[in-house]
């Protein structure tokens, strides 16, 4: 910028010095032109004035001579004619003096008169045409007109003697005058000229100087072009500008080159350059951004806010014929001008080892809370309950990847698999939730939320499995984490080591009668999971739970199973908020009871809450809004088939899903375990006043009791 | 952890190879972690990886499906030293493939090729095995992945 200025009044010196010497040199030379005419002219006339000055002597030196050659009779033609001369050209000149500048009119006038003064003198000699001899035998004599002539000639000589000294004074004078005036003029000239070639010397100086400082200027200029190339050869992001029409400017950095694997940047449009590289919905939303820099009342700070290039994850090439993911991170500034925003200068940094490092970071920060926070819960969990926990969710994900590993190859052969995959994931899920194992709980609701992601696909292949497999790998990984760390606390509790690979914790290695017997524990999971459902839906409940000590231990894991579904459905769709069961003349807290019983035919099992009950018609239009029904099969639906609907898998009447509900697989797990021992579920409702679930289990056989 | 676009990068290589080989691409099964020793094939290409990422990929296919690839590639040979070298050839564009996504980061060995004897197959501690089915046809193979 200062340069620039500096450059423009370098540029305005050199052009005013040039037109200052052009217009001198124009004076000097008009002035001097002038004063040289005007010079020639007075030498002219001094000339002329000198030629005067010799006429009077010269006059009077021809009629002495013209007397003389008349007094010895000699030939008097040719001074008689070089005095008409003489005369002629006497009067020629002096009328050639009058009125031209630098003449004295006076001194000519004086100088005219005395002249004029030999007029009536010599006019009778001029004008003599006779023959001044007579011839005779005798010899020869003054004719008598030769004697008049003598004595005109005479009279002529003694004026001309008398006069010519003052004529010749004048003329003199004038001729002086004349001279003067030359050498004024002359002076003139010679200071004009002075003057002229001092100038020119001056500003021959000065176009020197500017010469001297533009050179140095564009040395500076060369200098400061060859370091803002080294800049743009060096720096390690992306620069360049863009113009008024979102266009990339004629400079850009090397690093440009190297990011986009392309060098035609010039004019190339900003939405090109992110074309292929961004979805469409992001190049829409950059183009649109770009668009608002250009606005006047934009603020930067805002602006950068809003950035949406703020990490853009680009697919660039890698330099062996392959793609890598990249992330890039595009700054835009505002170049102003007198006239507002002139460019928008772009930076393009490749943010992507920062990215991973953040990514790991995070992760690394993660784990460590998902840790602490798994500690936490290990140290409020009885650790008997969590090591059981461990071998069913285990149990459970082996099942997940005996599901995965069944030959598929079509859509219909995928799809299948995702329904067998939810029912098992949301049963450990629920199980983890109940033990309060919050980092398992989240791992396999993430994994619960891929499988329902592949639900909505319209063409499954084994791809979209890989990510799924993966993230069955990690929580497989967790598990043993959690694992390892029951061992360590082991330690801490009791001061062996885990060396041997065992539980080590007191409790684990209780045997026997020492052993809280499942149905305790089954209790203290229940009641757990109850406390946590109530605290974090904001529904104060009780739960009460009757004859759990007459459960077959071949259907505890079943019991649990649906105990645990059922009681979450009861906190999330069951039991209403505070100000609902007020207005209903309810008690404000919550009652929901479970109850075990061993009949003659088998066993029963009865879970029960006071909440909202089961409305048919919310059902149908859940069942209708999930897809699962359309109208017209909705509308056909009886009461008892419309509750029916709430085994079905993928049904609920929640819109969104949360840890707890949502994603229509409770329900279906606690059927699809009653169905796999043989049993049967009934469901009675009222709305606003309860819902009963009736579970009928076979009686157990003596093996699987044993 | 494995990352997605890794495990990508040998079935892509994999699924490559039949596309380009035999003009006739091949698809991904289900993939499932690998439980017990790996169920082989009778001709498995391997490549050892070390670097960022320590373990084993390795190719396995019957000889049955190897016999249609060959016949497909307009190869007329169907010999044992054939489908030894066809499995080394798919393990080595599987290799090709993992330099070029990964450059330094994978050093990856040349390929080994096992047949009819149990190869020993080094389990890297950590590290589970996944075995993603590569079907081709009406034949089926697996690639399996064991990486740390």
């Amino acid at each position: 910028m200062q340069s620039s200025g500096a450059d423009r009044i370098r540029r305005l010196l050199t052009a005013g010095a040039g037109a200052l010497l052009a217009a001198l040199m124009a004076l000097v030379l008009i002035v001097g032109f002038r004063l040289a005419t005007r010079i020639r002219a007075n030498v002219a006339l001094l000339q002329r004035a000198s030629l005067l000055e010799a006429y009077p002597s010269e006059v009077s030196q021809q009629l002495t001579a013209l007397r003389e050659r008349l007094g010895t009779l000699e030939y008097t033609g040719g001074v008689h004619q070089e005095l008409a001369d003489s005369v002629a050209k006497f009067d020629r000149n002096l009328a050639a003096l009058e009125r031209r500048p630098g003449v004295d009119p006076a001194v000519l006038r004086a100088a005219g008169r005395l002249w004029r003064a030999y007029t009536p003198v010599l006019a009778p000699v001029l004008s003599y045409s006779g023959e001044p001899y007579s011839d005779t035998d005798f010899g020869s004599s003054l004719s008598v007109s030769g004697k008049i002539f003598y004595t005109q000639v005479r009279r002529a000589e003694l004026f001309a003697q008398s006069s010519a000294p003052a004529l010749h004074r004048r003329l003199a004078a004038l001729s002086t005058a004349l001279q003067k005036r030359t050498s004024r003029a002359a002076s003139r000239l010679r200071l004009l000229l002075s003057a002229g070639v001092l100038a020119v010397l001056l500003l021959g100086a000065a176009a020197a100087y500017l010469q001297l400082a533009r050179s140095r200027g564009e040395r500076a200029a060369r200098a400061a072009e060859e370091q803002t190339r080294d800049i743009l050869h060096t720096v390690r992001e992306g620069l360049f500008l863009l113009d008024a029409d979102y266009r990339i400017g004629a400079v850009w950095s090397q690093a440009l080159s190297h990011l986009f694997g392309r060098e035609d940047f010039a004019g190339l449009p900003f939405e090109e350059l992110l074309r292929d590289k961004v979805s469409p919905a992001t190049l829409a939303t950059a183009t649109k951004y770009i668009k608002l820099l250009w606005g006047e009342r934009a603020h930067e700070n805002l602006m950068k806010s809003i950035n949406p290039l703020g990490q853009l994850e680009v697919m660039l090439d890698n330099g062996r014929g392959g793609k890598e993911t990249h992330y890039l991170q595009f700054n835009f500034h505002r170049v102003l001008g007198p006239k507002g925003v002139k460019h928008v200068l772009c930076t393009v940094a490749d943010i992507t080892s920062n990215v991973m490092l953040a990514r790991e970071l995070n992760e690394a920060q993660e784990s460590a809370h998902s840790q602490i926070d798994m500690m936490v819960s290990m140290l409020h969990s009885d650790p008997l309950q969590v090591g059981g926990f461990l071998d069913t969710a285990s149990a459970g994900l082996k099942h997940v990847n005996a599901i995965l590993k069944e030959p598929a190859r079509s859509h219909a052969e995928f799809s299948r698999k995702l329904t067998g995959l939810s029912r098992e994931l949301h049963s450990i899920k629920g199980e983890a939730s109940a033990l309060n194992l919050m980092s398992i709980a989240q791992r396999v609701h993430h994994l619960e939320d891929m499988v329902e992601e592949l639900k909505g696909k319209s063409e499954l292949t084994g791809n979209d499995f890989l990510p799924l497999v993966l993230k069955l790998d990690e929580l497989l990984a967790h598990l043993r984490a959690v694992r390892e760390m029951i061992l360590r606390l082991g330690t801490l509790k009791d001061g062996t080591s885990p060396s041997d690979g065992t539980l080590s914790t007191p409790i684990l290695r209780l045997t026997g009668a020492e052993r809280p017997n499942g149905a305790d524990e089954l209790a203290t999971t229940l009641q757990g999971l109850a406390r946590k459902l109530a605290e974090d839906h904001g529904k104060p409940f009780t739960l009460s739970l009757e004859g759990l000590e007459a459960v077959p231990t071949a259907y505890l894991p079943t019991v649990k199973d649906c105990l645990i579904q059922m009681l979450r459905n009861a906190a999330v769709h069951g039991i209403e908020p505070d100000a609902v069961r007020r207005a209903g003349s309810k008690t404000a807290t919550g009652q929901v009871r479970a109850q075990f019983r061993r009949l003659e035919s088998g066993c029963e099992l009865v879970f029960e809450d006071d909440g909202a009950g089961l409305s048919p018609e919310a059902l149908k239009e859940a069942a209708v809004r999930k897809q699962l029904l359309t109208e017209e099969q909705a509308a056909e639906l009886d009461n008892r088939s419309a509750l029916a609907l709430i085994f079905k898998p993928g049904f609920s009447t929640r819109a969104e899903v949360s840890m707890d509900a949502g994603r229509g697989a409770g329900m279906d797990v606690v059927a699809k375990a009653v169905y796999a021992l043989g049993g049967r579920i009934g469901v009675s409702t009222h709305p606003g006043r309860f819902t009963r679930f009736k579970i009928a289990l076979p009686a157990p056989s003596q093996t699987a009791v044993a | 952890m494995l990352r997605e676009e890794e495990l990508k990068t040998f079935v892509d290589g994999t699924t490559r190879y039949f596309e380009v080989a035999a003009q006739q691409p091949a698809t991904i099964g289900s993939p499932y972690l690998l439980e017990g020793e790996a169920a082989m094939h009778d001709y498995t290409g391997m490549i050892n990886v070390s670097g960022k990422r320590e373990g084993v990929v390795y190719f396995t296919a019957p000889r049955a499906m190897l016999t249609v690839l060959l016949m497909k590639m307009q190869e007329s040979d169907f010999s044992h030293e054939s489908m030894r070298d066809l499995v080394g050839e798919v393990a080595n564009t599987i290799s090709g493939n993992a330099r070029r996504d990964f450059g330094h980061d994978f050093v990856i060995s040349v390929p080994s090729v096992f047949s009819g004897e149990k190869p020993q197959i080094p389990q890297p501690p950590g590290a589970r095995a996944f075995v993603i089915p590569i079907h081709w046809r009406s034949h089926s193979a697996k690639l399996v992945v064991s990486l740390t």
